[in-house]
């Protein structure tokens, strides 16, 4: 105790301004979990706003071999941020200070802080676009998109976060600072470090500035949604669409227990009776716009899907909010829901759909599925009764399958939400004793004590 | 030199006739396409499989003999000089195309499988393998891997790392890893994908590689603009990104650059200019005559002295394959070609270009300039001999503050080529202490015993900064 007494003392001298460290009880709690899972109350929460600060922090860290916790808005879904044991959270969420468009090099300058729907909007007001679109894009950080490499509906044409991280600027785990990347296109001076932070979930490095890749913001999108009296037709769509060389800009799958709970949240004459509903948009100009959207309805006609092409602005975003609400709308159904992320090759999108289908049937679990159909990655989710025990050991064997179904299809068991705390058990299945062997190793060069954000990623039987 | 015992014991492993140790197989794979690099192997092993790459990682990890991974030996860094004597391992049995996967856009490919090759066969099933560095000809997808190449085509289509989906290698310890796979998205774990492309063979061995393939874009044009101003040519680059379009290719090529590609490729090309930008957009025809035609516009405003498209697509190859040949071309003047990558942000490009000709005036060098410059990414390329001590002092001294201008432009020292050996004497100029500590040490964590090519990326010293 007396050496906690002593740790805080020390954080308040390095963060002078006493709002930026959190310490009583009451205010600490919030900090235990992110959207997916509970950790245990932090020792203190500190929210640097500079580079000396951060570096500070960890250099503290280590002398008291306290492990930090990084941490953005806490949108993550595999427990990313969660402190499992008593540590130091470090926030960015204050770390706001710059955000910088370079019209100029295509680039974006920005602190770890800055909301990723902000660094769109100022690129925007340039003609140009960030794309990567995470569903949590209004509150969450870029350093924990960095963090968690996330994707977004928008991945499928234009790729992940990852795609467009240039270069970073880094605290080490010891508290040494660098820089990686830079303002270039191209850069091969020495390893990739830029991407082998991104992704690595806070256990790296923690993020102090980020280098971001712009791009010619296209000047119009169209939507259009169709609706499947069956789920294979569907997925066989998909595939087709892609196969015939067409790259829309979203391509989203909604099945028919989500589209019912969307109508039951908010009644908007859903086809409840439609197995699946799919929702593409394009983006391009003019002509090409037309062209590709004609194309995508065709094929949909094709495969027997019941096609609205929006007239208008109002009109997507009409369809699109559809897909919107399919989050709070299932979970409003139920009082615990289990977000899956398991992707797959594109051309197994129709026998993943059919395998989850059975795996729910099977384990009696409520299961719906949604999500980027285009690039392979569902979210399965599983509906669940918090008090319901025999359910919950059920849901559990589920998700187990899940997994192992997205690795025999050649899978894997996130595209997106990382594998934190939740599916570290079973990332020896996908990457092997020699995968987790190597970064392991990664990780022991870096961050000898094991400070920064320890039990994500490997799991206790890994041996850190 | 290898024991006689280690020698039985690679021959039992790879066959008699893929080992060999004569003078004449060490002399040849003693150097790449780097000049004033040269260090004989004491053997070149081709083996057939990764079973038996495996018995010679473990078996040299054992002896603690330094395998040197090659491709073709294009490599512009001495990336594949073994300095170090040891074992040049090559991929001559492990060139084919597994798969060419057209339900997901993937190819599969062993090392040794040549870049124009891939390109070819992915070609006529009507998908696009968009990297293609100039000497895709000859270059394996391997050493492609290791460089992370770029290309004429990067400007919009990115580099090679941006097409590797997954990996399988050969660890130090003889461990396979496999990392990756057929998926748009992937976040298991550390991108340890991303981290063996461009590591230069320091990390280990590939084996296998799964490629991201893109449609073919509908259509393509080309376009030459001549400028009586070296400045004028640069601006333009800069302003047409500016105006937001990204064009497939947007290469560079100075006036004596020129000449000697004309000299070679006898194509017509305008001698008469002082610059050259070689302009490409692909995709669907609309977009791609409107793009042309603003482009055209731009460098019109920048007093370009003519604005001309390729007629037809024999002549827009031959414009391709004049620029690709612009470094063999000027091999051809002097007996050492010195080429460089130094990269800066795009809009820094005219500032570069600038800059590059007072060095070459400062220390009285003939230095040629070309390169893709709508990723800021320039080849000073200088023309002299080896054998000329007093001359290469200078060349050391002009290179040294080229790569100092381009780190103060907030650029880098490597765009494409690689560290190497040749770079590894500036990786810190760049890096910084922590930087190079850091990658030290995911060295040490792979390759304890340093077997994996090395001396390249990692200097024994850093080059001194002496410039004011």
């Amino acid at each position: 105790m007396a050496n906690t007494q002593s740790l805080i003392e020390q954080l308040h001298r390095i963060v002078k301004d006493a709002s930026r460290v959190i310490v009583d009880h009451e205010s600490l709690v919030p900090f235990k979990s992110d959207y997916s899972s509970e950790g245990t109350t932090p020792l203190a929460v500190v929210f640097p706003i500079t580079t000396k600060e951060a570096s500070e922090i960890l250099l503290l860290a280590n002398q008291y071999k306290t492990p930090v916790f990084p941490r953005g808005r806490g949108t993550s879904l595999s427990g990313g941020p969660v402190p499992v044991v008593e540590g130091i959270i470090m926030d960015s969420t204050k770390w706001t200070s710059t955000l910088e468009i370079d019209p100029n090099n295509l680039i974006a300058v920005a602190s770890p802080g800055v909301i990723t729907a902000d660094i769109d909007k100022a690129a925007s007001k340039h003609g140009l676009m960030y794309p990567p679109d995470p569903s949590s894009l209004d509150i969450a950080t870029i350093a924990g998109n960095v963090a968690e490499n996330a994707g977004g509906p928008r991945g499928l044409k234009y790729g992940v976060t990852g795609d467009y991280v240039l270069g970073l600027e880094i605290v080490t785990p010891e508290g040494k600072v660098m820089k990686t990347g830079g303002k270039t296109m191209k850069n091969v001076t020495g390893y990739d470090l830029t991407g082998l932070i991104t992704g690595s979930e806070g256990t790296l490095a923690v993020v102090s500035q980020v280098t971001l890749k712009l791009i010619p913001r296209p000047k119009e999108t169209r939507t259009l949604s169709a609706t499947f009296e069956d789920m294979t037709l569907a997925g066989n769509a998909v595939s087709a669409v892609l196969q015939n060389g067409l790259l829309p800009s979203k391509l989203e799958f909604i099945d028919q227990a989500c589209i019912k709970a969307v109508e039951k949240f908010e009644p908007m004459d859903l086809p409840v009776f439609a197995e699946a509903l799919l929702l593409a948009e394009v983006d391009g100009t003019g002509e090409n716009v037309q062209k590709e959207i004609d194309e995508i309805a065709l094929i949909f006609e094709n495969f027997g899907g019941c096609v609205t092409v929006a007239k208008n602005e109002t009109e997507s975003n009409r369809l699109w909010k559809a897909r919107k609400l399919v989050s709070p709308a299932i979970k409003a159904l139920c009082s615990w829901k289990l977000s899956e992320d398991a992707t797959v090759p594109v051309s197994q999108i129709p026998a993943m759909i059919k395998r989850l289908k059975t795996i729910g049937e099977k384990y009696n679990v409520p299961l719906v599925v949604f999500g980027h159909a285009g690039d392979g990655n569902l979210h399965p989710n599983l509906l669940l009764d918090k008090e319901d025990a025999g359910q919950l050991e059920r849901a559990e064997l589920a998700v187990k399958e899940i997994f192992q179904s997205a690795l025999e299809l050649g899978g894997t068991l996130s595209g997106e939400h990382g594998i934190g705390m939740l599916k570290s058990p079973f990332l020896k299945n996908e990457v092997g004793e020699t995968g987790i062997d190597m970064m392991r190793r990664i990780k022991k060069a870096w961050d000898p004590n094991n400070i920064l954000n320890p039990g994500k990623i490997f799991s206790a039987d890994d041996n850190l | 030199m290898l024991t006689s015992e280690v020698k039985k014991l690679l021959v039992q492993i790879v066959g008699q006739e893929n080992y060999k140790d004569s003078n004449e197989m060490r002399l040849v794979y003693s150097y790449d396409a780097t000049p004033t690099f040269q260090s004989l192997p004491d053997a070149v092993i081709s083996p057939r499989n990764k079973e038996e790459i495996q018995k010679i990682l473990q078996l040299c990890n054992e002896q603690q003999i330094p395998i040197v991974p090659r491709g073709s030996g294009t490599n512009l860094c001495a990336g594949t000089c073994p300095t170090q004597g040891g074992i040049v391992l090559l991929f001559t049995h492990m060139d084919k195309i597994l798969e060419i996967d057209e339900e997901n856009l993937t190819a599969t490919v062993q090392p040794g499988v040549i870049t124009l090759d891939l390109i070819n066969a992915v070609e006529e099933r009507g998908l696009f393998y968009p990297p293609d560095p100039s000497s895709m000809k000859i270059s394996t997808i391997g050493g492609n891997i290791n460089e992370n190449s770029g290309g004429l085509r990067g400007l919009k289509y990115g580099v090679t790392r941006d097409y590797v989906l997954g990996l399988e290698a050969v660890l130090p310890n003889g461990n396979i890893i496999r990392t990756g796979g057929k998926l748009a998205k992937d976040v298991a774990g550390y991108d340890l994908t991303r981290l063996f492309v461009g590591s230069e063979g320091t990390l280990g061995v590939v084996t296998e590689v799964l490629l991201k393939l893109v449609p073919m874009p509908e259509t393509k044009s080309t376009m030459l603009v001549l400028y009586e101003d070296i400045d004028a040519a640069a601006r333009s680059v800069s302003k047409i990104i500016s105006n937001r379009i990204i064009p497939t290719t947007l290469e560079f090529l100075d006036k004596p650059t020129l000449e000697v590609v004309e000299d070679f490729a006898k194509i017509g090309l305008p001698t008469h200019a002082n610059a050259v930008l070689l302009i490409e957009q692909d995709g669907p025809p609309e977009i791609v005559s409107r793009d042309m035609e603003k482009i055209a516009m731009v460098c019109r405003e920048e007093q370009a002295l003519s604005v001309e498209m390729a007629a037809t697509e024999e002549e827009a190859d031959a414009l391709r394959t004049a620029r690709r040949s612009a470094l063999s071309a000027l091999a051809r003047m002097k007996p050492t070609t010195i080429l460089e990558d130094a990269t800066v942000p795009r809009s820094k490009i005219s500032e570069m270009v600038r800059a590059i000709n007072e060095i070459a005036a400062k220390y009285d060098l003939n230095i040629c300039t070309f390169g893709h410059a709508g990723d800021g990414n320039l080849h000073p390329t200088c023309l002299t001999d080896a054998r000329n001590e007093e001359e290469m002092e200078r060349v050391e001294h002009a290179f040294a503050e080229i790569f100092d201008k381009a780190i103060a432009l907030g650029g880098t020292i490597t765009g494409e080529h690689g560290v190497g050996e040749m770079k590894s004497p500036y990786l810190e100029w760049k890096l910084g202490k922590e930087g190079v500590e850091a990658m030290k040490a995911i060295k040490q964590a792979f390759d304890p015993n340093n077997i994996m090519n090395p001396g390249k990326m990692f200097a024994k010293d850093s080059r001194k900064r002496v410039l004011v």
